[in-house]
């Protein structure tokens, strides 16, 4: 059985004929037997009919010839480069396309990390760990890297040995002096 | 005998503006309305209308005949004036200005000169009503209003289901009676 509830959704589609024969004929029975459902029926016509004759009226104020005349200028009007190239790039850059291109861009870089392996000159690598160190006025830098892991640790550390050696060779050299 | 749609297209797409400018003197009011009925503002929606145009004449050749024109045109203009309302929103108070405009033009456009406050009331409103809709909401309840498309047409200008564009008609109506009940 039909509610009110349920046959107010579908006036408005009613009134647009856009129901199958029997929703319609359903729709048409309670409406002459509701009262409550026939003004919300005449409410809706009404808001129809508003709207509609909002922008008919605003409409028939607008004469063919001057509208057409813009159009033409805007046809014989040469566009500037950055004109056509936004043109362009409105069509090109949708929403969806973005939305696809981000992962794709992704995929790519990717993809493209990946065969870094089988480039010329970079394709066998020895999976040996190897370490660099870079020592510099008794503080020193230590990478070790190691292929097949990816594995990557810095070491940072003070060579006090080296202050101590220093020192010591100060010390010992004290006497000579 | 009058030319069909289809054969002004074929006209245009051949290099007759002539064809072309019959095709505007039969949309243009029409377009004019979706237009307006998304944006609100007469200016604003007489520039996009002459941008829909405009555009509609540069593409002609991309158009296949896989739709009917005006299903075509309503497209263009419908996305046109998504745009412009974005750049509208980013203006907020233009835009107020003009739904000012829009309501001081209707009613220099009311002819009784005794129309009643109750409509008057009315139509400002729906215009605040309809302001107040989603630019889905909108571009549904104006489709459907002004040139009585059908829901598949409306689908096909807009890119959805007929499922949803009855969807969104009802939600829409709703709001609209929901926020005009007092007038209706």
């Amino acid at each position: 059985m039909n509610t009110c509830e349920t046959i107010r959704e579908s006036i408005g589609s009613w009134l647009d004929g856009e129901l199958s024969p029997s929703a319609s004929e359903a729709v048409r029975l309670h409406l002459a037997a509701c009262s409550d459902c026939s003004v919300a029926r005449q409410q809706l016509e009404k808001l129809q009919l508003v709207v509609k004759d909002e922008l008919v009226t605003q409409a028939a104020s607008i004469d063919f010839m001057p509208f057409w005349r813009g159009v033409q200028q805007r046809i014989n009007r040469k566009r500037a480069w950055h004109e056509d190239l936004f043109e362009w790039s409105r069509g090109f850059l949708t929403a969806p396309r973005i939305a696809w291109a981000v992962p794709a861009l992704i995929v790519v870089l990717l993809a493209l990390f990946s065969l870094d392996s089988y480039l010329p000159g970079r394709g066998v690598r020895d999976n040996f760990a190897s370490v660099e160190s870079i020592d510099a006025h008794g503080r020193s830098v230590a990478l070790l890297r190691e292929d097949q892991t990816k594995t990557t640790v810095i070491w940072l550390y003070q060579d006090q040995e080296g202050e101590n050696e220093t020192a010591e060779e100060a010390s010992k050299s004290g006497p000579t002096f | 005998m009058e030319l069909s749609d289809s054969e002004l297209v074929k006209k245009s797409q051949a290099g007759e503006t002539s064809a072309f400018q019959e095709l505007v003197s039969r949309y243009h009011q029409k377009v004019f309305m979706v237009i307006l009925g998304l944006l609100r503002n007469r200016e604003d929606a007489l520039d996009v209308a002459q941008e829909t145009f405009f555009r509609a004449f540069r593409k002609i050749n991309s158009f296949q005949g896989g739709s009917s024109f005006y299903t075509w045109i309503y497209r263009i203009a419908v996305n046109m004036s998504i745009d412009a309302q974005r750049r509208q929103k980013r203006n907020p108070l233009d835009f107020r200005e003009s739904m000012d405009d829009v309501m001081e033009a209707q009613n220099q456009v009311a002819k009784d000169p005794f129309a009643d406050v109750h409509d008057k009331e009315l139509r400002e409103k729906l215009t605040v009503a309809i302001n107040d809709l989603t630019p889905d909401h909108k571009a549904v309840i104006v489709l459907r209003t002004i040139e009585g498309l059908s829901y598949k047409d409306i689908g096909e200008i807009l890119g959805c289901s007929e499922g949803t564009v009855m969807s969104r008609l009802h939600y829409a109506r709703k709001k609209l009676q929901d926020k005009l009940r007092a007038f209706l």
